[in-house]
């Protein structure tokens, strides 16, 4: 049996904030060193399936930069590897537009599924650590047209998936889509195995006008066809809003987290810099961390995720934070309860999550809340300047923005 | 202009004792996730030179995986990359490599299809960050034959290097292997940009006379007359990590922060074959001064002026001191380990104070020319009991079992052997 992998990464993640500006949700960094298409991708290859598809549409160059050829998961293969699918244009008229969504981007790519009996559909920006020959052997042992991955969920979180009914044997019998009440607790987690023709046919034919794999071709697939659920009772997370983003990362820091990383029979590959060992000075405090190859620090570091090529100075401290590569904290610096993107500047004695004011984000006060500010990419934040909390700094806002004036809890830069 | 780089690196690096014992000296893991071949190897792609032969012969095993098809190095290329060159069988022809180059000369038919008109000849064993494009352009403004790449060595250490007498303008005018009393002390690094020509017939022409044919014992000295010689000066950091001393003191002077070796430059990026591992994790108990940690490490304990390289596991209580770790070393809940070169794979069991007391002079009794500075030294493998008390100057060799310490009821004093 021959399956093809279609990992969705188009998405935008809009509730990432700044996070997002310049990248896709699943080009997300994450614990350090890896983008949370890793665990996709990696699942895939641990899983014996050498044949990927990444489907792109958001901000695709990071995602195309960090793939290339696949050299990491070993998926630069002359036959099957991974391939890097943007829209495009075409001239019989029917595709040749942007893809509204997860059903309109498998639709734009069947031509990939002809030769395959399989397609398993993965969304990019879940991370979770998952051997799909179960699910794939489940599939092919009931014969059936779709097999969904799910997990339970609390009731109250119902309401943000798609949700299970399954009679005794795990065949689906009811999808709801985000449903206000029900009394299922199996949620769908967007993981599916479709035989590639039944995939196909519906999609050209009953749901042509589908643009959602989960909320507008399932409950049809339901009525019609044999869908069955595939209980998975491992770690999963999405982790497409700025808290759940910070708390994925933090949970690392736990003595025995749930997701393991060294395991060493289910290595998440990455595309990695090379970067010497971390360097620890004479005056480092660092306590309860995780610190990538490459990051070179003399300060106080606690309970932080410091991704390659950081550097943190004499005097500067850094809490309960997240700090992607190559951003520089100088002497005096102190960064508390914050996410600082890529290759951001913090001057001399700047502040960065300052008092206790937690004041929502006036602009976005859905999406940051919880007292974390976030520092977009190559974002300066000059000396002695303090940042409250729920600050936002857009990407590349240099010192000037500020009017060397402090920024007070909720407000944004630039 | 053809350039073509050999990189010797065939030693055994006997003075490095069990460290080398499972592998070739180039081979070394250095600075936590590099291998002292990293070096040669990196410079010469940094340098743009793209065609490289490694030649091996000491247990080529694990520089055979290190260096693979050369992917790391980007030498997994259609056009040139990296050859390993084993010693090999022919007709009329069977032996090993006696010399240095001898292990040249008998690799001449890839020099002669690689149609190089220049081969830049580098030692696998040594650390430093060198352009040799510069160097190769000052070989060309000279017409040099050979071009030889020098530095000024302390007057004791003359007698460990080639030493060479020059003219005003760089010619050099004579040529001392290792000498007793030395007139200078501009010494031979053992980078040589040759020009092909002139090294093929010089070598065809010695080859009959030694059959342990050295570059610097025979090929050299029996140019200096006939040929162009010019120097190459070069003032960076160059170091000869040969013995078990010189190894512990470099590693202790790149984590005081100190060292001239700059790892972290953007510019001239070392490049390593590295199994992919997470972040290390620092437990909230953990700490760790003036230490380089790898990815995949997780500290519980504490660490100050050590090195650990990938996976190295530092229970709760543990204290780890002026050490270099290397890959996937377990060291146990209260553990001490003081002035230790710990190789891989090895466990320490909780309790053990590894290193320990202050008689850092009783010199090793099977080695004491080798073991004599105080760093106790543990081979792959072993497996050291719970709350065993170790001394200085020990060398504890590879595999060895928990049983292997029953004759030292506990205490294994400063200066022996455990096997």
């Amino acid at each position: 049996m021959s399956s093809l992998a279609m990992i969705l990464a188009g998405g935008e993640g809009p509730a990432l904030s700044v996070l997002t500006a310049q990248r896709s949700e699943a080009a997300m960094p994450f614990a350090g060193k890896y983008r949370v298409i890793d665990f996709a991708l990696s699942n895939c290859v641990n899983s014996g399936i050498f044949n990927v598809a990444v489907l792109t549409q958001y901000q695709p160059r990071s995602l195309n930069e960090h793939i290339g050829l696949g050299r990491p998961w070993d998926l630069d293969r002359t036959t099957g590897g991974v391939r890097l699918l943007q829209p495009y244009q075409s001239t019989k008229g029917q595709t040749g537009a942007w893809q509204e969504g997860t059903a309109d981007a498998v639709r734009f790519n069947l031509d990939l599924a002809r030769s395959v009996d399989n397609v398993l559909i993965l969304p990019g920006d879940h991370i979770y650590k998952m051997d799909y020959n179960p699910l794939l052997r489940l599939h092919r042992d009931r014969d059936a047209d779709v097999t969904v991955a799910t997990k339970s969920v609390p009731a109250f979180e119902a309401h943000r998936f798609g949700m299970i009914g399954t009679d005794q044997t795990g065949g689906v019998i009811e999808y709801a889509e985000k449903p206000k009440r029900t009394y299922n607790t199996t949620a769908s987690m967007g993981i599916y195995v479709f035989k590639a023709q039944v995939l196909a046919d519906w999609l050209n034919g009953p749901g042509l006008k589908d643009t959602n794999l989960g909320r507008d071709s399932l409950p049809g697939l339901v009525r019609t066809g044999k869908v069955y659920a595939y209980q998975f009772h491992g770690y999963w997370e999405d982790a497409g809003t700025i808290q759940a983003y910070y708390e994925a990362n933090m949970a690392l820091l736990a003595e025995t987290p749930a997701l393991n990383m060294y395991d060493p029979d289910w290595v998440i590959h990455t595309r990695s810099e090379e970067r010497a060992a971390a360097y620890l000075g004479e005056t480092a405090r660092v306590q309860g961390n995780l610190l990538c190859d490459g990051c070179q620090i003399e300060g106080t570091v606690v309970r932080s995720i410091i991704s390659p090529g950081v550097r943190i100075a004499a005097g500067a401290e850094v809490r309960d934070s997240i700090i992607l590569t190559d951003t520089q904290i100088c002497a005096g610096a102190v960064v508390d309860r914050a996410i600082l993107d890529k290759r951001v500047v913090v001057e001399e004695g700047a502040i960065v999550g300052d008092g206790d004011d937690l004041t929502p984000n006036r602009k976005f006060a859905s999406r940051l809340n919880t007292g974390l500010t976030v520092i977009g990419k190559g974002a300066v934040v000059p000396a002695g300047v303090k940042l409250g909390r729920n600050v936002l700094v857009s990407h590349h806002v240099k010192a000037r923005a500020y009017h060397g004036k402090d920024v007070a809890s909720g407000e944004t830069v630039g | 202009m053809r350039v073509v780089g050999l990189i010797l690196a065939g030693g055994a690096g006997t003075r490095l004792g069990v460290l080398s014992e499972h592998r070739a000296k180039p081979a070394v893991p250095f600075a936590g996730r590099f291998r002292i071949i990293d070096f040669t190897l990196s410079n010469c792609v940094n340098s743009g030179i793209t065609n490289v032969g490694v030649l091996t012969q000491y247990l080529p095993r694990s520089l055979n995986e290190h260096i693979g098809i050369g992917r790391p190095w980007d030498l997994d290329r259609s056009h040139g990359g990296v050859r390993l060159m084993q010693p090999y069988q022919g007709k009329g022809h069977q032996q090993w490599y006696g010399g240095t180059a001898d292990a040249v000369l008998q690799n001449i038919d890839y020099l002669r299809e690689t149609r190089a008109d220049t081969v830049v000849v580098l030692s696998g064993d040594h650390i430093y960050k060198m352009d040799y494009r510069k160097m190769i352009q000052t070989h060309e403004e000279h017409h040099a034959d050979l071009t030889l790449a020098v530095m000024n060595v302390g007057a004791e250490e003359t007698s460990r290097f080639g030493i060479v007498l020059t003219e005003e303008d760089g010619r050099v005018s004579g040529f001392l292997e290792k000498p007793k009393e030395a007139p200078s002390t501009l010494a031979n690094m053992g980078v040589y940009v040759f020009n092909t020509g002139a090294l093929i017939e010089r070598m065809l022409a010695l080859a009959s006379e030694h059959e342990d044919l050295d570059f610097g014992k025979h090929v050299i000295p029996s140019m200096v007359e006939t040929h162009r010689i010019y120097t190459y000066p070069f003032d960076g950091y160059w170091v000869d990590v040969g013995t078990v001393d010189a190894y512990w003191s470099t590693s202790m002077e790149l984590v005081s922060g100190k060292s001239r070796l700059d790892l972290y430059d953007d510019s001239w990026v070392i490049h390593t074959r590295s199994e992919e591992r997470a972040a290390a994790k620092v437990g909230p108990q953990g700490q760790i001064q003036q230490s380089m940690v790898c990815n995949g490490c997780i500290v519980r304990g504490h660490v100050f002026r050590s090195i650990l390289s990938p996976g190295v596991y530092v229970s709760p209580g543990a204290v780890v001191r002026e050490s270099v770790i290397m890959n996937d070393t377990w060291i146990g809940p209260g553990a001490v380990v003081d002035r230790c070169i710990v190789d891989k794979n090895v466990v320490v069991g909780g309790g053990t104070l590894l290193g320990h007391g202050a008689d850092y002079d009783t010199p090793n009794d099977k080695a004491p020319d080798k073991f004599y500075t105080g760093p106790t030294i543990v081979g792959k493998r072993a497996h050291i009991p719970q709350g065993v008390t170790i001394g200085r100057n020990v060398v504890i060799e590879p595999d060895v079992n928990d049983e292997d310490f029953d004759r030292f009821d506990c205490v294994v004093p400063s200066g022996m052997t455990v096997s």
